[in-house]
């Protein structure tokens, strides 16, 4: 039997920092839809006053997500993508306090 | 190879016109694609759905579909001799590859070719879902994938291939959390990056703790008088008993922290877990135990419900 080596899954979190170029290659957006979804608040990179960007591990399942909406649902214009972005996040932050309230007591 | 009727998946005829097979797509994109469904099974439809969406939107891939003939769903078949993307030879197995493979390589090509023959081709992205015990998550894991991958044979015919890939957890994951293992992806051609794996991380509920984050919560029921004295109680811990001090005084729903007992994360990160005091009740008492409970109605002159007077 052959031995498979086992590699490390890397949390995707507020840790980490990558360049737009690196977002770019991740996400499979180019980087003028990056700049769209910076803009309309959808894409926080880490330092937005720094002259180039750098982004949080988390930013790769955002722009993962935009590139899957545009794909999937042909939107061609990248702001209609942030909107349904903000919303996405909207609704899973109502979730994620919904969870919380659960765990902290079921009274 | 099995077939696949692509135009049932969309619900369409097989005359549809383009503009009514993009139309029945996007209605059920928007009932089933995974970012935006909660409905059980979405993303095996959905999956089903795009894979013939791909091929039905494209003329030509659409064209090489049809040409294959009509034959029941998930029976075996071959692509009837001089196909267009059949390798000739009559030896050739079809067994391991994927209709949805066949239909890869055909308007890339004929499109003229907007991509350099030799340009590098970053590799694909996989994504697994991956079903963890609370136990699991807490320690870190490793687990094993069975995928079946996409890869080139001599003839440059996608086949399914099975393969292992072997990824380690680590500790302190929470439900729903995303997690990426680099270079487990695809292949790259070309001197392209090889795709990455990503993980969707589920984490199944415990029956005695529930996370918030780092942090853990669990219910602790005391007795009255464990309540109203205080008691050292002995607890679990997802990393062993201990015994928790309960001050005097105690009320439902006060939370009782354990410093550093929550989940905990390579980087030193780590979470509380709390304990939720709840009032139990003896349903069953014995006469002893009724006067006692009489007697200090009789001796006590708290009111719980001060608060409620006008």
């Amino acid at each position: 039997m052959v031995k498979i080596e086992s590699s490390a899954a890397l949390f995707l979190d507020e840790s980490g920092a990558m360049s737009i170029a690196q977002l770019v290659e991740q996400s499979g957006l180019s980087e003028a839809e990056l700049q769209v979804l910076v803009d309309c608040g959808a894409l926080e990179p880490r330092d937005e006053a720094a002259g180039s960007w750098r982004f949080s591990s988390r930013c790769i399942v955002t722009a993962r997500t935009a590139r899957r909406l545009r794909d999937d649902f042909a939107l061609d214009d990248v702001h209609a993508v942030a909107i349904v972005l903000r919303f996405m996040q909207r609704i899973e932050a109502l979730e994620r306090q919904l969870r919380d309230l659960e765990a902290r007591g079921r009274h | 190879m099995k077939y696949k009727d692509y135009y049932a998946a969309l619900g369409v005829e097989r005359t549809a016109k383009p503009a009514d097979i993009k139309a029945a797509y996007r209605k059920l994109a928007r009932k089933y694609h995974p970012d935006v469904s909660k409905e059980t099974g979405a993303e095996e439809k959905f999956k089903e759905v795009a894979e013939a969406y791909e091929t039905l939107k494209d003329p030509e891939k659409r064209a090489a579909y049809d040409e294959l003939g009509r034959h029941a769903p998930g029976d075996e078949f071959r692509p009837p001799p001089g196909w267009r993307q059949s390798p000739g030879e009559p030896s050739f197995s079809f067994d391991d590859v994927d209709l949805a493979d066949l239909f890869a390589g055909i308007s890339g090509r004929t499109r003229g070719g907007r991509r350099a023959p030799n340009a590098p081709m970053p590799g694909q992205d996989f994504e697994a879902a991956v079903r963890l015990t609370f136990d699991q998550a807490y320690k870190g894991t490793e687990i094993e994938l069975d995928m079946a991958v996409a890869e080139p044979d001599e003839n440059g015919f996608l086949r399914r291939v099975p393969r292992k890939i072997r990824v380690r957890v680590p500790k302190g994951v929470t439900d729903g959390q995303k997690l990426r293992v680099p270079g487990k992806g695809g292949k790259g051609a070309n001197g392209g990056r090889d795709g990455d794996l990503y993980l969707d991380i589920e984490v199944q509920s415990h029956p005695l703790y529930r996370a918030e984050g780092l942090d853990l919560y669990m219910d602790l029921p005391l007795a009255p008088w464990e309540a109203v004295l205080g008691a050292s109680v002995d607890v679990p811990t997802p990393a062993g008993r201990v015994t928790l001090k309960v001050p005097p005084g105690t009320h439902a729903g006060q939370k009782l922290r354990l410093a550093g007992r929550g989940l905990s994360r390579a980087d030193g990160s780590s979470g509380h877990l709390y304990a939720v005091a709840q009032i139990a009740v003896p349903t069953v008492i014995d006469d002893r135990q009724r006067a006692l409970f009489a007697q200090l109605k009789e001796a006590s002159a708290f009111d719980p419900r001060a608060h409620m007077v006008d």
